[in-house]
């Protein structure tokens, strides 16, 4: 009787997942911990960690069937390693994005190519540590600060990479408010800080239709391999501009971005499996992620600072910073910045600019490493 | 060409590609300088959306 009872139990618990738990799950069950806390205790965009923090918990409970085939976890990651994904999210991005600061200001464009510094600084970081060029591309694209992007050029370079590279972006992107203002400090001088800049000019409803379509050709006339992602932003911002489809713009910018987001985030979440995720190279992925973002806000701030100069001082450096893309967190942070330096500098706008040229360059960097590799 | 896979390679690649960046921004911000003509052009009057 007594054998028996213990024969079931033994049989009930190898259904469990307990004997297949080792203590790399539970450093990566710690790691989803702490994403979470950041997302909900400190409020670090939690659109994106809450989603990643519980999955990457789920992701490391051995008996759990929502990362296996069959499971919803495990669709959702076929959303992104087929490309589905990233081109939806980036049609939401462009219904609810005003393109109308980076019309208005041509010059501060170039902010968007200054701040990109960080890209080619990882990249060959990545190659002297033994990584081939496909995969050091990819890894530099973290410096790019583009979500979608990195997952989409990882995923023509060197998909294997895609949990630890995708994680890397998306973190550092949420951390930028802790990442960014101390360089931004180091860079800049008090007086610099304090520029107040002139009101960009009135940009008309013409100007922002035409826009996306001019955007659209010239990206799949020069860049075909990037043009999907490029041209349903713009897509995107065209239903937003015309005023003729609200429902469609209205829907690309709320109910399809939140179901696609939050698709994105449980299929990344997922991935971040101890087998895959707990190596070297993934610890060496994190750190030239950082060494990216720390190259990209100190390039993009030292390229604000020759156009201030070149400009008779008429450029608040800090908006510099803001050129890395992620949108709008840097631009926030440039805004946030320049408050605590003068609480009636608003910078938020004129960042807007180089942040919006910032996902231009990402693409467009990202662009000429495909076509350059071969891909 | 092949770009090899070589820090050589690497350095090529990182090259071409941060100054085409400039390049192709750069060009993008020629063609945002001419947008104020297109409201020559004429005017969408958003009241009648």
């Amino acid at each position: 009787m007594y054998e028996q009872i213990a024969s079931l139990m033994n049989d009930l618990m190898l259904q469990t997942g307990l004997t297949e738990l080792w203590w790399g799950n539970i450093v990566m069950i710690v790691v989803g911990g702490i994403l979470l806390y950041l997302a909900i205790a400190k409020k670090y965009e939690p659109f994106l960690l809450v989603g990643i923090g519980l999955a990457c918990i789920i992701a490391n409970v051995p008996g759990s069937d929502l990362i296996k085939p069959g499971g919803l976890f495990h669709y959702a990651y076929q959303g992104v390693e087929l490309l589905i994904i990233p081109p939806l999210i980036f049609l939401g991005i462009g219904a609810m994005t005003d393109f109308g600061p980076m019309i208005a200001n041509p010059s501060l464009v170039i902010l968007g190519a200054a701040a990109h510094l960080g890209i080619f600084v990882a990249l060959i970081g990545a190659k002297l540590l033994g990584f081939t060029l496909a995969e050091s591309s990819a890894i530099g694209i973290i410096g790019g600060a583009d979500g979608p992007m990195a997952i989409y050029v990882t995923m023509k370079l060197a998909p294997h990479l895609l949990p630890q590279i995708s994680v890397a972006a998306y973190s550092y992107m949420a951390l930028m408010p802790l990442i960014q203002p101390p360089i931004m400090k180091l860079l800049t001088t008090k007086a610099e800080r304090n520029i107040i800049m002139e009101q960009p000019r009135y940009v008309s409803r013409l100007e922002k239709i035409v826009f996306p379509i001019v955007i659209s050709i010239i990206v799949n006339l020069f860049l075909p391999p990037v043009a999907p992602l490029i041209t349903m932003l713009m897509l995107g911002n065209l239903l937003k501009e015309c005023l003729l489809v609200d429902r469609l713009a209205e829907t690309a910018a709320n109910t399809l971005l939140n179901i696609v987001t939050l698709i994105l985030t449980v299929a990344i979440g997922s991935t971040m499996n101890a087998d895959l995720f707990l190596n070297f190279k993934t610890l060496l992925i994190i750190i030239l992620g950082l060494v990216a973002f720390v190259f990209g806000t100190a390039s993009g701030v030292i390229g604000a600072k020759i156009m201030n100069k070149l400009s008779g001082g008429k450029i608040n450096p800090l908006i510099g910073s803001a050129g890395i893309a992620s949108v709008p967190i840097a631009a926030r942070v440039s805004h946030v910045v320049g408050l605590q330096e003068n609480r009636y500098n608003f910078l938020i706008m004129h960042a807007m600019g180089p942040n919006l040229a910032g996902v231009f360059g990402t693409a467009i960097s990202g662009g000429i490493i495909l076509a350059l590799i071969g891909v | 060409m092949k770009i090899p896979d070589s820090i050589e390679g690497a350095a090529l690649l990182s090259i071409i590609d941060f100054f085409l960046s400039f390049i192709f921004i750069a060009g993008i911000g020629v063609i945002l300088y001419l947008f104020p003509l297109l409201n020559k052009l004429g005017e969408v009057k958003e009241d009648e959306f």
